[in-house]
């Protein structure tokens, strides 16, 4: 217990194993108590069991995997938003933080984004995009690149001077040193920065499929709230959580994998 | 390589690095000072070093010998005017900007983490200028030369964040000679290295020297350095800077430990002691290892 207000002291995968359990668990306990003791109504919380079955109806019935086919449309959108958001965002916020001239110039139009209500975005893409596919894939981009650009500039910029310095001694072009020494110390913060945008994705994938959506996990949701099938909308949402908490981790470890030397910085 | 090098010549250079000259014309460096006015760091700086030689520029710390020094590598800090007034001649030739042939090793090697140690060394071949001037088997052959001569030639493939201290000074060092520079400036390069480890960089550099011989200029707060290494002596006085003292040594390359007991060299270090006590005293620190 001396290491309890430690914050330097990480806990064993055994311990950290049990404290998961703990936490998880207890609160699977309490939501159980609460609908098995009958204090709060279905209509108000589904049982963790009627969950469990709405997922299990979801996941296969009638011959067909309605969750499967909700995850696949909106894993496809979120990774048609995702291309789109590293093939502009990168290269956008890798300028601004290289230029403080072309950063002065548009970090007015983008940093604000960061504080406004992409949502009310939403009738606005409609009227441009109409309600099909390119809407929501726009909706998707802007509510993550408006994240990442200034993350990647800070990231671009956060590279200690003396790598451009030495590179321009060497006799590197401008544009040499930051291809060549700037980009790649900046790399493990880019990828954090994606890390997040991916992250920010997931959290807007519900309300991109608000409108119009045929198929997708948001539709999913929406589809069973209209039905008061309160059961499924937790399954739907449970889904979201657990998918991107996965693609959390997988990013997390590819990044370690990519840039093995970063901690040891 | 017909030509016949004379046997006495002990340098055997070719006659274009005997050729090469760096020129200080009267350096003024002022920066803002806090609250207005300015402050003086480099008043009046005239120096000239006309041919291969280890030249050490001796000063306490915080002396704006490294400002001097970036000016010469043509590294400009930002947002002020470097030098305020003067010119820097490379070869007769005032320069501005980094010079092709003037190379800089500074105290934080800057190598970068992600690339193995060739790639490290290999590291100025991947900009245009390089390319183009090395053809890929000779830039190749120099790498694997300079690998073994600074002895990492077995840890080629192993990481920055694998080597010590030390071997990453190799690293940037070999970064610096593998394109045959005829001026290496030398920013207190083994100023963070423990005692013993920055001997064998002392004679590391000895050794890469007698190899092929360029114009080092080399800046130190470490009186022992100075006149363990030096050719040539220059003590800049602190705030501003301005040379206080300037002289030659001409004991033979390595100096051992009884050289540095001896006579010649006590006098040196307490003539150096006592101009830097009377120019600025109390400013700065300075390192003697005895």
């Amino acid at each position: 217990m001396t290491d309890f207000w430690n914050p330097y002291v990480q806990p064993g995968p055994r311990m950290r194993r049990q404290l998961v359990l703990l936490s998880v668990g207890g609160l699977l306990l309490l939501w159980s108590a609460l609908s098995g003791f009958g204090i709060v109504g279905p209509n108000r919380l589904p049982a963790p069991w009627d969950v469990l079955s709405a997922f299990g109806y979801l996941a296969w019935h009638d011959g067909e995997s309605m969750l499967a086919e909700a995850t696949l449309w909106s894993v496809g959108r979120l990774l048609a938003a995702g291309v789109l958001v590293v093939a502009i965002g990168i290269p956008v916020g890798v300028a601004m933080g290289a230029s403080p001239r072309i950063n002065a110039a548009l970090s007015p139009l983008i940093d604000p984004f960061r504080s406004a209500p992409v949502v009310a975005l939403l009738p606005i893409l409609v009227m441009w995009l109409g309600i099909g596919e390119a809407m929501k894939i726009a909706f998707l981009f802007i509510g993550a690149v408006v994240y990442l650009i200034p993350m990647v500039r800070d990231a671009i910029q956060a590279v200690p001077q003396s790598h451009w310095i030495g590179a321009r001694d060497l006799g590197a072009s401008p544009w040499e040193c930051i291809r060549q020494a700037v980009l790649p110390m900046a790399m493990p913060r880019i990828a954090d920065a994606l890390i997040v945008a991916v992250s920010v994705m997931w959290t807007y994938i519900t309300v991109a499929e608000y409108v119009n959506a045929k198929v997708g996990l948001g539709q999913l949701i929406q589809n069973a709230r209209r039905f008061s099938a309160w059961d499924q909308v937790f399954a739907g949402i449970i889904v979201i959580i657990v998918l991107a908490l996965v693609t959390y981790q997988l990013m997390r470890y590819l990044k370690t994998r990519l840039f093995p030397w970063e901690t040891h910085q | 390589m017909n030509e016949t090098v004379s046997q006495t010549d002990k340098t055997a250079a070719t006659p274009s690095e005997h050729m090469v000259s760096l020129s200080l014309n009267q350096i003024i460096q002022d920066y803002p000072a806090p609250g207005g006015g300015v402050t003086r760091v480099i008043g009046g700086v005239d120096l000239v070093f006309e041919r291969p030689g280890i030249n050490m520029l001796l000063g306490p710390s915080g002396s704006g010998k490294s400002t001097l020094l970036n000016m010469m590598g043509g590294v400009r800090p930002l947002n002020v005017k470097t030098p305020t007034s003067g010119t820097i001649s490379i070869d007769g030739q005032p320069c501005h900007g980094p010079h092709d042939d003037a190379v800089m090793v500074f105290q934080r090697y800057a190598n970068r983490p992600d690339l193995s140690v060739y790639d490290n060394v290999a590291f100025p071949f991947r900009f245009k200028l390089w390319r183009e001037r090395v053809p890929e088997k000779e830039w190749r052959a120099r790498v694997a030369h300079m690998l073994d001569a600074v002895g990492l030639a077995d840890k080629k493939a192993l990481h920055p964040a694998q080597l010590s201290g030390g071997q990453n000074q190799r690293v940037a060092l070999a970064r610096a000679l593998v394109l045959q520079p005829r001026i290496l400036l030398m920013d207190e390069p083994f100023g963070a290295l423990d005692a013993q480890t920055r001997e064998e960089m002392q004679h590391l550099l000895i050794k890469l020297y007698r190899e092929r011989p360029c114009l080092i200029v080399f800046v130190t707060h470490d009186v022992t350095e100075a006149l363990m290494l030096g050719d040539r002596v220059v003590v800049l006085s602190t705030q501003p800077a301005n040379v206080a003292d300037d002289f030659a040594i001409h004991a033979p390359r390595p100096r051992s430990l009884d050289w540095q007991r001896s006579p010649e060299a006590v006098q040196l270090s307490e003539r150096v002691l006592d101009q830097l006590h009377r120019v600025s005293p109390g400013k700065g620190s300075l390192r003697v290892t005895v």
